[in-house]
């Protein structure tokens, strides 16, 4: 990991305009409201939050596959945000992502080389001969039978397929993949081997990854850095280990809290801390702190004002007006 | 075990269940071989991955696969009685009577197009002579000891109307309506997140007091079973590979796929080093093999897994593998390396 700063978003928001409950009126949601972060060369960021928190949507607006409602993304030194479909081309091809679902993202009328093949050919990189040759050296770095590239995704099981969705986004040499919620449809032996599958492309591909991830457990094993989402914000964000050690915000205190955990030493369990009541909607956000109607520690402040997200201590940034665990 | 005598206080005994399917490729042995006891206000875990045959053991016993093509042995008591081969009449009074049963999603395991009230109503007047109002006034009550807020307005409303964990709540509430002696519930928090998952399993534990229901709970977490369960009971390829204690199979772990199950999950509490990994895949249940089902995927395979191993051990904690104790001693105690 460097200090380079691969991809900045700047207060990214993007809303949903949908019809209302009424005729003729608009509902508004609100599916990212505000975010700012920087993702480092070399590093994993992982993104958690339960679902509707605005994770994928985020992903989305990242990589420019969904227009941001407004504030800006720069990658690599370039502002993405307002270029033409034409000039976002070249940067695409730095930015690949890998799905949640390897059944729904791979074309079952296809082979599985000629999707792996795909990004080579639409972005004309090489004779024929080459991408075949390219595309069989892929199938062996991500463990699959370079024989079996002339069968359907339909033939693999779901841990094969995972892997031949990160063939296919390792093709063009891509310096981001983000990757959401890669594992979540895999049993877990199969998950572990394709969670040690990426960490092994990390190392030998010099990959940043954005890893968007509801499983907590998941997110600290993989991650250098973790933000925390919550109802489109990202309420916490920090260096892994000291985040899921000592969570600032009472969200991510009470969602570490409550994961089951197998409790195989004689370690105390970690007190569970059941927050009440569902996400608020989107589109009917509450004033002041999103989290303040499941808060156990909600002020007057917290309904009235909106805490800023800022740099409690260093590389520890949070969106609280009462933060906890904080060492003085 | 199928010749040991049937504990006197287990709610529900399972003696060597199995169920197949005849299919055009061949038989699917789906449950190869399954015994298990539920004493009184026990939680039995099951936990397995996909295709593991963990539901499909459940649903059989309750008369619930209907595919003409299975064939389902063994013998399964509840509360003494064998309900294995009853007829449909007199499967329906037990199931939501004295067994109750929460399944995986909430959405599909209520009916879009009544009310929740009316279903909770329907599922009491089955099981009781309660009138129209009293049935209606118990669902009201159901629907506040699960935690909905406002139940006597909600009672009118329809699932729709309800979030995911509330849904499951209204589930739950229907599980309970008849004060079941015994719970079936398939996953019951897989379809939610984990803030709400925490609302539910502190919720099943919450009433599993009140009622003192025993609970069968199927989950692919092993994270869930350590919380919620008493016992558990390893499954791989429809087979039992251990079973025991829940604390002796979290932190002694005797078969070689627990130790693999274990190793791969991702910790919140402490940062792992790399994953431990099985390799391959799960087998396909068309083809089993005669020996070990999990040989073919196991480092430590040797000559004579190629018999099928029989539950043994300690009687409180058995497992099926062929592994002496010496020899898992010396695997165990060796340093953690990579698995491959």
């Amino acid at each position: 990991m460097s200090d380079e700063v691969l991809l900045r978003a700047t207060d990214i928001v993007k809303s949903f305009t949908s019809r209302g409950k009424k005729l003729g009126e608009r509902s508004v949601a609100t599916a990212v409201n505000g975010v700012s972060l920087e993702v480092l060369r070399g590093e994993t960021l992982g993104i958690v939050g339960e679902s509707g928190c605005g994770k994928s949507t985020l992903a989305r607006c990242l990589v420019q596959l969904l227009p941001v409602t407004s504030g800006t993304v720069e990658f690599n030194g370039t502002t993405l945000t307002g270029l033409s479909r034409r000039q976002l081309r070249p940067h695409r091809r730095e930015m690949q992502l890998v799905f949640q679902d390897p059944y729904a993202s791979l074309n079952p009328r296809r082979t599985v080389g000629d999707i792996v093949a795909d990004p080579l050919r639409v972005n004309k990189v090489g004779s024929d001969d080459e991408i075949a040759h390219r595309v069989r050296d892929l199938f062996v770095t991500v463990g699959l039978d370079p024989a079996s590239i002339r069968r359907y995704p339909h033939e693999f099981s779901g841990g094969q397929r995972q892997r031949i969705g990160i063939a296919r986004s390792l093709a063009l040499n891509p310096s981001l993949v983000v990757a959401d919620e890669p594992v979540s449809a895999l049993d877990v032996s199969v998950q572990a081997q394709v969670l040690n599958l990426m960490a092994d492309l990390q190392e030998t591909f010099n990959l940043t990854y954005l890893f968007i991830a509801h499983d907590l457990g998941v997110v600290r094993h993989v991650s250098d850095r973790v933000g925390v989402m919550y109802l489109g914000e990202v309420v916490e964000l920090g260096e892994a280990d000291a985040l899921y050690d000592a969570p600032y915000h009472p969200y991510t205190e009470a969602l570490l809290s409550v994961v089951p955990e197998l409790n195989d030493t004689d370690a105390p369990r970690r007190e569970r801390i059941i927050i009440s009541g569902d996400v608020p909607d989107p589109s009917d956000r509450p004033t002041g702190c999103a989290f303040h109607p499941r808060c156990p520690a909600a002020t007057d402040e917290c309904r009235s004002d909106k805490p800023a997200f800022i740099e409690l201590t260093p590389g520890r940034f949070v969106a609280c007006h009462h933060p906890r665990n904080v060492a003085s | 075990m199928p010749d040991e005598p049937v504990a006197t206080d287990a709610v529900l005994s399972v003696r060597d269940l199995k169920v197949s399917f005849a299919t055009r490729q061949g038989e699917l042995r789906a449950v190869d071989g399954l015994s298990f006891d539920v004493g009184a206000k026990e939680v039995l875990g099951i936990v397995g991955e996909s295709g593991s045959g963990k539901s499909v053991a459940m649903y059989s016993m309750l008369g619930l696969v209907r595919d003409s093509n299975v064939t389902i042995s063994g013998s399964v008591r509840f509360e003494g009685r064998e309900i294995l081969g009853l007829s449909d009449k007199e499967m329906e009074g037990i199931r939501g009577g004295d067994v109750g049963m929460i399944f995986q999603d909430p959405m599909t395991a209520l009916t879009p197009v009544y009310t929740v009230g009316w279903q909770i109503v329907e599922q009491i007047r089955a099981h009781s002579d309660m009138t129209k109002a009293q049935a209606m006034a118990r669902a009201v009550e159901l629907l506040g000891e699960v935690g909905i807020p406002n139940p006597a307005s909600r009672v009118h409303q329809y699932p729709h109307e309800f979030s995911g964990g509330m849904r499951q709540r209204v589930v739950i509430a229907m599980a309970l309506s008849c004060n079941p002696k015994l719970l079936i519930a398939d996953e019951p928090t897989t379809a939610l997140d984990v803030t709400t998952q925490a609302q539910i399993l502190d919720l099943m534990e919450k009433l599993q007091q009140s009622y003192g229901s025993s609970i069968v709970i199927i989950t692919h977490d092993m994270g869930v079973i350590a919380e919620m369960a008493d016992r558990v009971v390893v499954m791989y390829a429809g087979r039992p590979c251990e079973i025991g204690p829940e604390i002796d199979v979290v932190r002694r772990p005797r078969h070689p796929y627990t130790w693999g199950l274990l190793g791969a999950v991702p910790r919140v509490d402490s940062k792992n080093q790399r994953l431990v990994t099985i390799p391959g895949t799960s087998v396909s249940p068309l083809d089993v093999p005669e020996g070990c089902a999990f040989a073919p995927r196991c480092e430590y395979k040797m000559a004579l897994c190629d018999q099928r191993p029989e539950l043994h051990g300690p009687r409180d904690h058995q497992d099926a593998c062929w592994l002496s104790d010496e020899q898992r001693v010396a695997i165990r105690s060796a340093p953690v390396g990579e698995a491959s």
